[in-house]
């Protein structure tokens, strides 16, 4: 493990910021710490840098406990929210900052600061300063800046939070590029999932200041372990009692089930395709269509609860008030901690994935 | 940021407060404090034979002209006798406020205000010696003075006497008695004067000097200060002021303000001495003496005259029968009972000036 | 707004200006032409030995120093205060606000006896003193002499370069300081060459405040000093020749009034040319 949190605990007066926060990140990986605002995601980050104390818990970098080390001494870079650029210096000062404090030759200084802004494609931008910059420049300049002195940790609190949705979607692939080039760990910090999943090699769900889960995109997706991190990724529905749908009796009681919109098919009822899966329907009427760019997503009204299909646009059109055949054909079911895949029952023997 | 940077921050806070003081106190050091003195040489250029003597002298409000020029004369004939050269510093203001700075820490080395009280506030603080209203002739009043009154040209108020004074519509500058020792004296003056006009019926007495105080349309805090605001600032009607004060305006104005001399007034003694703690550590005893008594010389006495101040030397004092009425009935503060009965009567805090003034 | 696209309109703001105009004029405008006006009424050679006075130099060297070491006293403390106040969290920070804006809601006249109390003969620091000079064999006094007037100025015009540095700082934020800090920045790196620059201007701003105010400084002062010629400012000695009554000491007393308007005029252009300055850097 490169970069530990061990049982860190954070209060801010009477406000529980950290909870027994306790994970590790490994040399080389790309890990997002992913919540909702005001979960203490941003709080950890900082403490990581050493901007703010932790009441109790190590910090452990490359395997020393760094508690006492300032933030100054603990070689982290760190990306801020709003960028936090120089107003008063060039790009090229910004980038050569930390360089200069460390009182390095000058011609090292001129190389490495040439090597970033080409790295991070400003040439020609140096004498600029930060007010000359377009949002994304400014980012960029940010991150350079941040790399100049060879961290070995790279730290991105919101990196994309104040820049346009296009940039954004740019940005966030060149981002990736540009960690990986550089070999560094990094830990960033966001409130979007869509760009952590994107982004990130792993990502830690934080919410209330506690750990929910750690893990790679795909696994958190397909195995979220607690009820918030089902509800928080994706579009599903939770709900308390599955038991009354068709093929999903021997539910075990208590326990909260979740249905993703990929294991809802809605069809229509002489659709060809699904006859021999009609037994294990239910009957939904649509009250929902939402056009989402590539698919259409459906809302069901489903045995009174609300569920959600995806809708290839290849199929045929679909308007509100249609009434269509449900299958669900499995769903999470949360116990602890752990999530298990329960299958509608009435599909036994049938293989659905080849349909 | 974590709590070692304020304590980091409250250090150097405080090494930076000695640092301003120390500068600042360099700097006041080298460019003259009250720092009278051939014993501490710290501004360290004063040579052996010709130093230079430095004295402060403390004084009253309206002296400033008399000093300016007796300072002069003085440093000639002392350059005379002792070969030194002497730089005298004034001070002047109020009589009761100079006494009262001097008890907090005005280093003067003599002192001449206004009246003997305020120089036994001095005493009573520890400065001065006892017995110094004896150190020298007449009361240690080397000159004195009367009350008189100021009205602008033509007398249009017709002003006489201090009856005149209670007239409804008569405007009256006259100092505030907590501050200035003129003030003190023209109380008097007044209440004398309704004491005999109303044969010591007290009663009646406090009524006419309440009148008179409801005509005073400014109190200032020295004699001075009122006479600037008679005359640069024109208010009143009639300044009720110091002899001396009042012929120096009608000097500089002849043609705006004329003096009238009541029938009644009172011997006014500015008393002069000096302040033997300040002088001890000064090592300036003998100059002060010497300077105090050069007041009394002939030259000086002369000087005094023609700054309107009365010789207390009676000769000299002839010679200057043009300038003053001689002839006014004065009464002293003998009739008073001395300044110490005179204040605890009239002037402490409640008694019958603050009667009077805050009905 | 859209009432006043009428004739209505353009009478209000044109009353508006008119009314400053004239405000400017009774009070500021006239009074200080006068003041010029009667200080060469008697001619220029008056006004010449006036300034040349043994008095009036001794008062404007005071002046000068009292001054100066206000300035850099006051910018050195206000610079400490402001950074504490906006870049540390700790117990009683509302409480160093509060004391920092004393000397404004201060009469002058006030803090001059508050002053007597303390550092004069009867006052409880007179001790301290007393053992000081005792153990370094100087004689500093801190009433009635030039460094009284030094500490009486200083204290009136000690809020003026915090008071300008604080809404700049804090609007600020500590973030590029953060960010300098995770470079390895150390703290007077970080305010030499992030922080300055930002306040750069509020600085100079608040340093002019500070020299104008400790330039005509008077109810103070008057309380500490006493010696004409030793201790006195220009304001005190503006005073004593008024008082002085004679017609001549009065033309004096107005022509060394001129030399504050002077630096008043001066004092103004310069705070012109930062605040301009000062609103071009942040375009």
């Amino acid at each position: 493990m490169y970069v530990e949190m061990k049982h860190i605990n954070k209060n801010f007066g009477s406000f529980e910021a950290a909870k027994d926060i306790d994970f590790g990140v490994e040399q080389g990986r790309m890990v997002a710490l992913l919540g909702p605002s005001g979960s203490g995601k941003t709080t950890i980050l900082r403490m990581i840098a050493g901007l703010e104390q932790q009441d109790s818990g190590d910090v452990v970098i490359e395997g020393k406990v760094v508690n006492d080390i300032s933030a100054r001494d603990r070689g982290i870079g760190f990306v801020f929210q709003n960028y936090a650029l120089f107003r008063y210096m060039t790009v090229y000062e910004n980038i050569a900052f930390g360089l200069r404090v460390k009182k390095e030759d000058k011609r090292k200084i001129d190389d490495r600061v040439k090597e970033l802004v080409k790295l991070v494609g400003l040439e020609g931008m140096e004498k600029r300063y930060p007010d000359q910059l377009s949002g994304g420049q400014r980012q960029r300049v940010a991150f350079a800046r941040a790399l100049a002195p060879n961290p070995q940790l790279l730290l991105l609190d919101e990196p994309f939070a104040a820049i346009d949705a296009k940039v954004r979607k740019e940005l966030r692939g060149w981002l990736k590029e540009m960690i990986s080039k550089v070999g560094i760990t990094s830990i960033f910090v966001t409130h979007d999932q869509e760009e952590a999943v994107e982004v990130a090699d792993d990502i830690i769900i934080i919410n209330e200041g506690r750990l929910e889960q750690m893990g790679t995109p795909v696994e958190i997706y397909k195995k979220p372990k607690t009820s918030f991190v089902a509800q928080f990724i994706g579009t599903s529905a939770v709900l308390d009692d599955f038991s009354g749908f068709k093929g999903f009796e021997n539910l075990p009681k208590g326990r909260q089930a979740i249905v993703r919109p990929e294991f809802v098919e809605a069809f229509k009822s002489d659709n060809e395709k699904f006859k021999s899966l009609m037994h294990a329907t239910e009957t939904g009427i649509i009250t929902n269509i939402a056009f989402r760019g590539s698919y259409q997503e459906l809302i069901l009204k489903v045995n009174g609860i609300s569920l959600t299909a995806n809708r290839s646009l290849e199929r045929r059109s679909v308007k509100v008030g249609e009434q269509m055949c449900v299958l669900v054909y499995r769903v999470y079911v949360l116990a602890d901690g752990d999530t298990e895949i329960h299958k509608n029952q009435l599909l036994k023997g049938i293989d659905i994935e080849a349909l | 940021m974590r709590k070692k940077n304020i304590l980091k921050k409250g250090l150097l806070l405080g090494m930076s407060m000695m640092m301003a003081l120390g500068i600042t106190t360099g700097c006041g050091n080298s460019s003259g404090s009250n720092n009278n003195g051939s014993s501490n040489n710290s501004g360290g250029s004063s040579k052996e034979e010709s130093e230079t003597v430095k004295l402060t002298n403390v004084s009253y409000d309206p002296t400033r002209e008399l000093y300016e020029q007796y300072n002069k004369i003085f440093a000639e004939h002392y350059k005379e006798t002792t070969g030194k050269t002497i730089e005298v510093t004034q001070s002047h203001g109020g009589s009761g406020s100079q006494a009262r700075s001097v008890v907090e820490g005005n280093e003067a080395d003599v002192v001449t205000l206004a009246l003997a009280h305020d120089i036994t506030m001095i005493e009573e603080a520890g400065l001065i010696e006892e017995g110094w209203l004896d150190e020298f002739e007449g009361n240690s009043s080397p000159y004195t003075s009367t009350i008189t009154f100021l009205v602008r040209k033509g007398n249009e108020k017709d002003i006489h006497d201090w009856d005149d004074l209670i007239k409804p519509g008569v405007g009256i500058i006259t100092p505030d008695p907590k501050s200035s020792g003129g003030a003190c004296w023209n109380f008097l003056a007044a209440w004398y004067y309704a004491d005999k006009k109303f044969s010591g019926d007290e009663k009646k007495v406090k009524d006419f000097m309440s009148k008179l105080y409801d005509n005073v349309l400014v109190m200032d805090s020295g004699a001075r200060g009122a006479t600037t605001t008679f005359v640069e600032n024109g208010q009143g009607d009639v300044l009720i002021a110091w002899e001396n004060e009042a012929l120096l305006s009608v000097k500089e104005y002849p043609d705006e303000y004329e003096m009238v001399t009541p029938s009644i007034s009172i011997k006014a003694e500015p008393s002069v001495a000096i302040v033997d703690e300040n002088a001890n550590k000064n090592g300036t005893q003998d100059v002060a003496k010497e300077y105090l008594e050069y007041l009394y010389s002939d030259d000086a006495q002369k000087l005094a005259g023609e700054n309107y101040y009365r010789p207390s030397n009676e000769e000299i004092l002839k010679t200057f029968s043009d300038t003053f009425d001689l002839s006014v009935d004065l009464c002293s503060i003998d009739d008073f009972g001395g300044w110490d009965q005179a204040y605890k009567d009239f002037f402490e805090d409640d008694a019958i000036f603050d009667e009077i003034y805050n009905q | 707004m859209e009432k006043h696209n009428n004739s209505e309109g353009k009478f209000v703001p044109y009353l508006l200006i008119g009314i400053s105009v004239l405000f400017f004029l009774v009070m500021l405008v006239f009074p200080l032409a006068e003041v010029i006006y009667r200080s060469l009424k008697d001619g220029i050679e008056v006004y010449k030995s006036a300034l040349a006075a043994s008095n009036t130099l001794s008062a404007l060297w005071v002046t000068l120093i009292a001054t100066v070491i206000a300035l850099v006293v006051n910018t050195f403390f206000g610079l400490c205060a402001s950074w504490l106040l906006t870049k540390f969290e700790f117990r009683g920070k509302q409480v160093l606000s509060t004391l920092i804006d004393i000397p404004f809601s201060i009469s002058p006249v006030i803090a001059g006896l508050a002053f007597i109390m303390t550092f004069g003969r009867v006052g409880w620091a007179k001790p301290i003193i007393d053992w000081f000079n005792g153990v370094f064999g100087t004689d500093i006094s801190f009433v009635f002499s030039v460094p009284g007037v030094v500490l009486a100025t200083i204290f009136v015009t000690f809020p003026f370069v915090s008071r300008e540095l604080l809404p700049v700082m804090q609007a600020q934020g500590s973030a590029e300081e953060e960010a300098a800090a995770m470079m390895g920045a150390r703290g007077f790196v970080i305010f030499r060459r992030v922080t300055f620059p930002h306040i750069k201007w509020a600085l100079l701003y608040g340093m002019i405040l500070c020299a104008a105010r400790a330039f005509g400084e008077f109810g103070a002062v008057y309380a500490v000093s006493k010696a004409r010629g030793k201790t006195f400012t220009l304001p005190l000695e503006i005073d004593a020749l008024y008082m002085a009554g004679s017609s001549d000491s009065i033309t004096q007393a107005f022509a060394v009034s001129s030399l504050l308007v002077l630096m008043a005029i001066i004092m103004l252009v310069l705070k012109q040319i930062v605040e301009y300055r000062g609103k071009v850097m942040e375009e």
